[in-house]
């Protein structure tokens, strides 16, 4: 991560400083799901819309020489990692200044200068990607930890049991975020799981785990500055499951309760919630709120217009990069 | 030099590699007290301890992900899948995510991770212990596929594959753990991607790997009775296979058998044969055939392996219905 470490002495700042990541992420995904609609973005979209608070509390409390897998609703942790917006934003236009010079998209953005070891469509199959860079670290003893990013439909498969398994076994500086949004698409957890709190799996292996409000984005920082701590302090893996919900619904549109939609639209919108507290504790004035969010929407229009005008990637990068050391052969085409 | 089998020479490389970097580390089931189920490991886990030498529980996509994940930064983990069946259980990882990792992140990664199976068949192991699992991994671009015939390569593919930055698929048979060679003491490589000829012939090529390298040779020493000289090329690297060797020797014989003792469909020899039609159809005086093993799963009564898996007998029949085409 290159951000700044995050001003935790003064709750005031804090608490306007995770804002204003919050902003940058909603701006993001609300700019790209314009763009998406209007048929510029390729491919398929998922957005982090809703999610921002636990999104800004991962981001807010790793270290420069961290990793982490993100996953797959992570477009704002790509940004808050520190990497430059406008390559984010071009890597999801299949451009060619793309963090990954468009050749992964969004499901599969890395940014090994920030630590961002990149997510992978496989959902869930990073649990063990990440176990073993933790078991890197520790074996070269580096004081570094490894965090990976899932969603709650993940936790059916067995890679994120083999992984906790290990990773309490093992013993190593491990950081699960959990982002329980609910539903696995159209499933809901408790449905197709034998348990809708998920930190019920994590205590069965014997790793530290809390539960919190993923839209409180005071809760969410405090759970994830205690975990990194733990992990930091030597003391293994440790798990978090952030409750939250996510406003894009499923391919053919809402799906959920219409009082859940209007509940967490309304009422329990983190961004919408962080404000008000800004507000209504005195923290900030409406002036200085303003200002930030114009700011922050102006810089992320800036993004999209570099992507809109950014060039398509070098036809030579289609064959580059398969192995390393020596080119693919391409003799076999017809 | 050293008489040794090739489970010796395979545990001297990991020695010789354990020895030479910190950085590389062996995973697997019962790899360390233990000392392998082969006993390739023998030994190692007393000299090096259990951090490097690391017992897991039969948790392949876990130990095969966090190999991945390991080299990620920076380590060169080693891992010991048991039997080459069982790497249907970390295909994933392998194809999805070893392989394709240098490519997705535009070349910002690497993982240069070595996954060893015990593979191929023709002891009674019955359809899970017996498999010959190379083409269920040919259509991975990014991964690297080595598998040796004889000691003296085994030792210096396995140096070769741990020092290469790309992950790689390393393919032990079981046949041939026992099989005795000449050995080199020291450190050296065998280089990837390169056949070896094992046999000079005029009449034929028998392009084949592994186990079927020593049915193939043992053939073309019973063919040379009859007057027929057959050309053995043994591939040592299924992934990318040599093709250029493989050509060099259909210009110079004209005529082509393929052996190999996987199942016949989608598998390697249907990549050479293919490969070898579309750039070496001018050379050709006769078609091409492939001695493979039939498309069934492997039973476990022997008499029944036996009509399923190919070997001496039908690589000598093959070669003499081509020599007469």
């Amino acid at each position: 991560m290159a951000l700044d470490s995050p001003p935790v002495g003064d709750p005031r700042q804090l608490l306007f400083r995770l804002y204003g990541d919050m902003c940058r992420v909603r701006a993001f995904e609300l700019g790209l799901e314009r763009e998406f609609k209007r048929g510029n973005v390729p491919g398929m979209l998922h957005t982090g819309l809703g999610q921002e608070a636990v999104q800004a509390a991962i981001a807010a409390n790793l270290s420069p020489t961290d990793c982490f897998f993100p996953d797959h609703r992570c477009h704002g942790l790509l940004i808050l990692a520190g990497t430059p917006g406008e390559k984010i934003m071009a890597e999801l236009f299949g451009k060619a200044p793309g963090v990954c010079s468009g050749k992964g998209g969004s499901l599969h953005s890395a940014d090994i200068t920030v630590g961002n070891f990149g997510n992978n469509a496989i959902e869930g199959s990073m649990m063990v990607t990440a176990l073993g860079a933790a078991l890197g670290w520790k074996m070269q003893k580096a004081d570094r930890l490894a965090a990976v990013i899932v969603g709650d439909g993940t936790s059916g498969r067995g890679e994120w049991h083999e992984s906790m398994n290990l990773a309490a076994t093992w013993q190593v500086p491990l950081l699960y975020c959990c982002v329980n949004n609910g539903y696995a698409i159209s499933t809901p957890v408790g449905f197709s799981h034998a348990t809708s709190d998920l930190v019920d799996f994590a205590r069965g292996y014997k790793i530290p785990a809390v539960q919190v409000d993923g839209n409180d984005i005071e809760a969410a920082f405090a759970a994830t500055r205690a975990a990194v701590e733990h992990i930091r302090a030597g003391h293994g893996p440790y798990f978090i499951e952030y409750k939250t919900w996510r406003w894009q619904g499923i391919f053919s549109g809402e799906f959920r309760p219409a009082e859940e939609v209007r509940y967490y639209r309304e009422e329990h919108d983190p961004v919408k919630m962080a404000r008000q507290k800004l507000l209504a504790g005195g923290m900030a004035r409406e002036a200085e709120i303003s200002e930030l969010e114009q700011a922050v929407n102006a810089e992320i229009e800036s993004w999209i217009a570099f992507a809109k005008a950014s060039p398509l990637p070098d036809p030579a990068k289609a064959t580059a990069d398969v192995y390393v050391g020596w080119e693919v052969a391409t003799r076999c085409r017809s | 030099m050293q008489i040794v089998t090739m489970v010796q020479a395979l545990n001297q490389a990991l020695d010789l590699a354990l020895a030479g970097d910190d950085k590389v580390f062996l995973m697997g089931e019962d790899i360390g007290r233990m000392g392998g189920d082969f006993g390739v490991t023998k030994g190692l886990w007393e000299k090096y301890g259990q951090e490097r030498v690391r017992d897991t529980p039969l948790s392949e996509a876990g130990f095969i992900g966090a190999a991945v994940g390991a080299a990620m930064v920076g380590m060169r983990p080693v891992a010991e899948i048991m039997f080459a069946d069982f790497l249907g259980e970390c295909y994933d990882q392998l194809v999805n995510n070893a392989a394709k990792m240098h490519y997705m992140f535009d070349g910002q990664f690497r993982a240069p991770i070595v996954v060893r199976a015990a593979a191929g068949g023709g002891f009674g192991g019955g359809p899970h212990h017996s498999q010959s699992v190379e083409g269920w991994f040919l259509n991975v671009p990014g991964l690297v596929i080595v598998a040796p015939s004889n000691p003296y390569d085994a030792k210096g593919l396995l140096l070769a594959s741990i020092a290469d930055d790309n992950p790689v698929l390393f393919l032990e048979h079981k046949a041939l753990y026992r099989v005795k060679g000449d050995v080199p003491e020291e450190k050296y490589t065998v280089p990837l991607r390169k056949a070896s000829i094992a046999r000079a012939g005029e009449h034929v090529t028998v392009v084949t790997c592994m186990k079927m390298t020593h049915e193939a040779l043992a053939a073309a020493a019973e063919l040379a009775g009859e007057g027929i000289s057959a050309e053995v090329i043994d591939l040592r690297t299924l992934r990318p296979w040599d093709a250029a060797t493989v050509l060099d020797s259909v210009a110079r014989t004209g005529r082509v058998v393929i052996a190999n003792e996987a199942p016949k469909m989608g598998g390697l020899a249907s990549d050479v044969s293919a490969v070898i039609a579309e750039e070496g159809f001018g050379y050709l005086k006769a078609p091409i055939l492939r001695v493979c093993g039939l498309d069934t799963p492997i039973p476990f009564s022997v008499p029944l392996e036996k009509i399923v898996l190919p070997g001496k007998e039908d690589i000598k029949a093959a070669v003499r219905k081509v020599v007469t085409l």
